[in-house]
């Protein structure tokens, strides 16, 4: 089963298969997870996502075309999800955060503190979870995902003209915030991972 | 912005992106909620062939008139609502 195709291993969970769903979780469990941290910018909440993007996957496998490929199927569920999650979290947890912010401002200064933070990589974090919410999904598809305008177009249900329009203002106001990192650590950072 | 810095741009996010990776203990949860989840569906997916009257214990089943009169109350309740709504 490891060697299906996609379309095979939807058939498979049409039927109940707890092994198709298996393979496609090893298959694709990274596209989900880079998704969902680079929207959410939270590792734990990217982990409770992509759990909950793969059981809907197999509760709602009957209304999967298993003609079709999967893959967008995965980034709208993704993208929804963690649109939602951030979305809750600025309504309820956006105001604790900021009091424990002020209470432990004074550590921030300590050389200790500023290395757990891992501070040039907290910046690109900031940068773009300060994005508008409809931006950054442009942005995280587009950029980090690889996608077309034409798939992000499809995947979020916007017209291009509206993806481009996203991309253009997500991708100015990245510029502006990490013009500072460009001459210092954007050099270190991108090649770090490459 | 023009093409060098846009290819910056990328790669700074990819590498941001891909510092951490996606939890390796996670698969056996997803597969046993999973098969919990299987399990509602089935029986969500077979009112067919569920009866359309509530079964009652076996340990009433001698008990005819307690049962006959239980029967009568919850129908003509229903009955009653059927012929509201109509």
């Amino acid at each position: 089963m490891e060697a299906a195709l996609d379309t095979e291993l939807v058939f498979s969970l049409q039927a109940g298969s707890l092994e198709a769903l298996g393979v496609l979780y090893d298959r694709h469990r990274g596209l989900v997870f880079r998704t969902a941290l680079a929207i959410t910018g939270d590792a734990e909440a990217a982990a409770d996502l992509l759990h909950d993007v793969f059981l809907r996957l197999f509760r709602f496998a009957a209304h999967i075309d298993p003609h079709r490929p999967l893959e967008p199927w995965l980034y709208r569920m993704t993208t929804n999800l963690s649109y939602t999650w951030v979305k809750r979290r600025q309504r309820w947890l956006r105001p604790l955060e900021d009091i424990a912010d002020w209470l432990v401002s004074g550590r921030k200064d300590t050389p200790a503190y500023q290395a757990e933070m891992d501070d040039s990589w907290r910046q690109v974090q900031q940068a773009v979870s300060s994005l508008p919410l409809s931006h950054r999904g442009v942005v995280v598809l587009y950029y980090v995902d690889d996608l077309s305008l034409q798939e992000i177009s499809e995947i979020l249900d916007i017209p291009v003209g509206t993806v481009k329009s996203r991309l253009h203002y997500g991708r100015q106001a990245l510029k502006q915030s990490l013009g500072l990192l460009a001459g210092e650590i954007l050099h270190d950072l991108q090649y770090e991972f490459t | 912005m023009d093409k060098k810095s846009d290819v910056l741009l990328r790669k700074l996010l990819k590498n941001w992106a891909n510092r951490q990776r996606p939890p390796e203990n996670e698969r056996a949860r997803l597969i046993w909620e999973a098969a919990h989840v299987s399990h509602s569906n089935f029986e969500l997916n077979l009112p067919v062939f569920r009866p359309q009257y509530k079964a009652y214990p076996s340990a009433s089943i001698n008990d005819w008139p307690q049962t006959l009169f239980s029967w009568i109350n919850e129908n003509s309740l229903q009955i009653r609502f059927q012929t509201r709504l109509g």
